[in-house]
């Protein structure tokens, strides 16, 4: 436990002395105004085609952010030697990913909290209206894509050898998980016997973390009809009186069972040499 | 050799069916300091990295204090200090805070006394709130010098420790190392200034193309063939 606090308060000192966590800081933050400007137009409430668009939005940002800077931070221990240096030492390789897990987390959780924090205190001081449940769900929404999200940047980073592959694997990962998801998962389970579709469907839903996130905060935002059929089970669930439950135990599955890939990646490596 | 500190037997490391080290073994004795010797690409840092637990033989065994990497590693890294020659420092940590960190893992007591005694050591007391990666190449080393120094390891290994250390600070690390073998601390490191070997080490294993080419006491070698470089010159076959 000691060693996971001290790799990440290394980890939040790098991250915060990074000038990429400003940049992205300063994004976001313009990001949130954007979004502060279209609820001024009309006030958001649930769940409207603002409200999607907004999603939307979040969804082409965060994950691309949180990619870059988890999978950058995993290769420069490689490409600087730090992980060489490191493995020398009495730690653990399960104490330094959850470090690294942890600083980088926070680091990440402050832009986006520093982000919606400006947005709720600028449009307190306009008293603009603001729906609170929306905000809220909002900020889960973003937090929830952070914390998976970072999953997959620890686990690039991991397989990467430096930060241009690492790159390169996000944005393309980005890609497929983001913006052509819906349209390469009609044209796969069109291709699939009818009756496989709805399984496959959640199996999916389940793999790709912006598609989770997506559909908790849609449902819960009340937006579940427009999903359409397929996911009325889904629209079911999340409003049972334990989805919110179910929810949180499927994120934590996701994210312990990454954590351990990573591990298991980075062990294989640290025993073979 | 009775209780050697450090016993490396018939190791050899092979990376995609290249074969980087061959057959490579040698002892060292408690307090003790062995110079590994030759060229670019002898394979001198692959043997380092080996015998600090980085990566792992292919073929042959290494223990330190009797304790086999594999078998217990918290207790096997415990022994050892690595200092290593391609450390980059890109991390935005001042020299203070990085060995902090480096003492909190290694659980140092007294922490903060000893990082400033091992900054006082490498003679950066006055650098520790400059950050680290604005640092010249040789207080680079100084400070990564001081890393292995942190937790006064039984054994120190070091990769190339002299490179970019300007006259002065290679004389002050001849003494340090002096001081610290009288301490009782065991020492290996590579090198390919054979001056810097002739100085400090007690014992020399030259290296070529991976395999070891010649070894023994310096002392020997000054006997039979005058000089090291002799020596050196004579172990790869040349006039």
């Amino acid at each position: 436990m000691v060693d996971i606090l001290q790799v990440a308060r290394r980890e939040i000192k790098m991250g915060f002395r990074n000038p990429w966590a400003y940049s992205f800081l300063a994004l976001f933050c313009a990001f949130s105004l954007g979004l502060l400007l279209i609820n001024a137009q009309n006030e958001i409430q649930g769940y409207t085609a603002v409200t999607g668009s907004m999603l939307s939005l979040i969804l082409y940002l965060l994950p691309l952010m949180t990619l870059f800077l988890g999978s950058f931070s995993l290769t420069s221990e490689k490409e600087e030697g730090s992980w060489q240096l490191l493995s020398t030492y009495p730690i653990g390789t399960l104490s330094f990913i959850l470090g690294k897990y942890v600083g980088l987390a926070v680091v990440l959780l402050t832009v986006v909290a520093f982000g919606y924090g400006l947005m709720g205190m600028i449009s307190g001081f306009l008293g603009m209206a603001y729906d609170s449940t929306t905000y809220f769900l909002f900020l889960l929404f973003s937090a929830g894509l952070v914390l998976l999200f970072l999953n997959i940047a620890l686990f690039i980073g991991s397989l990467s050898r430096n930060r241009w592959q690492a790159l390169t694997v996000s944005v393309a990962v980005w890609f497929f998980t983001v913006i052509g998801w819906p349209t390469f998962l009609i044209a796969f389970l069109g291709l699939m016997p009818y009756l496989w579709i709805k399984p496959l469907l959640v199996v999916f839903t389940i793999l790709n973390p912006a598609e989770l996130v997506r559909l908790f905060v849609v449902i819960k935002l009340g937006g579940g009809s427009v999903l359409g059929p397929e996911y009325y089970q889904w629209v079911e669930w999340i409003n049972g009186s334990k989805g919110s439950l179910l929810f949180m135990g499927v994120c934590l599955v996701w994210m312990l069972s990454s954590i351990l890939f990573v591990y298991w990646i980075w062990e294989r490596g640290r025993s073979r040499g | 050799m009775d209780n050697p500190l450090v016993n490396v037997r018939g190791i050899s490391k092979v990376i995609k069916k290249q074969t980087i080290v061959e057959e490579i073994s040698f002892q060292i004795p408690t307090g003790s300091i062995l110079a590994l010797c030759g060229g670019n690409g002898a394979g001198k840092s692959t043997v380092l990295r080996m015998v600090a637990g980085i990566i792992q033989p292919s073929v042959g065994e290494i223990s330190v204090g009797g304790l086999y990497w594999h078998k217990s590693r918290k207790q096997f890294s415990e022994q050892i200090g690595y200092m290593p020659d391609d450390y980059q420092f890109n991390q935005g940590l001042s020299a203070e805070e990085a060995l902090t960190f480096w003492a909190a893992l290694r659980r140092v007591p007294n922490r903060k006394a000893r990082v400033n005694e091992v900054l006082g050591l490498v003679g950066l007391q006055d650098k520790r709130n400059r950050l680290v990666n604005t640092f010249s190449k040789g207080m680079r080393q100084r400070i990564l010098f001081a890393q292995a120094l942190l937790a006064r390891p039984s054994l120190l290994i070091m990769d190339e420790p002299t490179n970019g250390l300007d006259p002065f600070w290679m004389n002050e690390f001849v003494d340090l190392l002096q001081r610290i073998k009288e301490e009782g601390h065991t020492v290996i490191f590579s090198t390919h200034q054979l001056e810097i070997a002739d100085k400090i080490a007690d014992q020399i294993v030259f290296l070529s193309h991976g395999r070891n080419v010649g070894s023994g006491p310096t002392k020997e070698f000054h006997a039979k063939f005058g000089s090291l470089y002799t020596a050196f010159n004579h172990s790869l076959g040349l006039k």
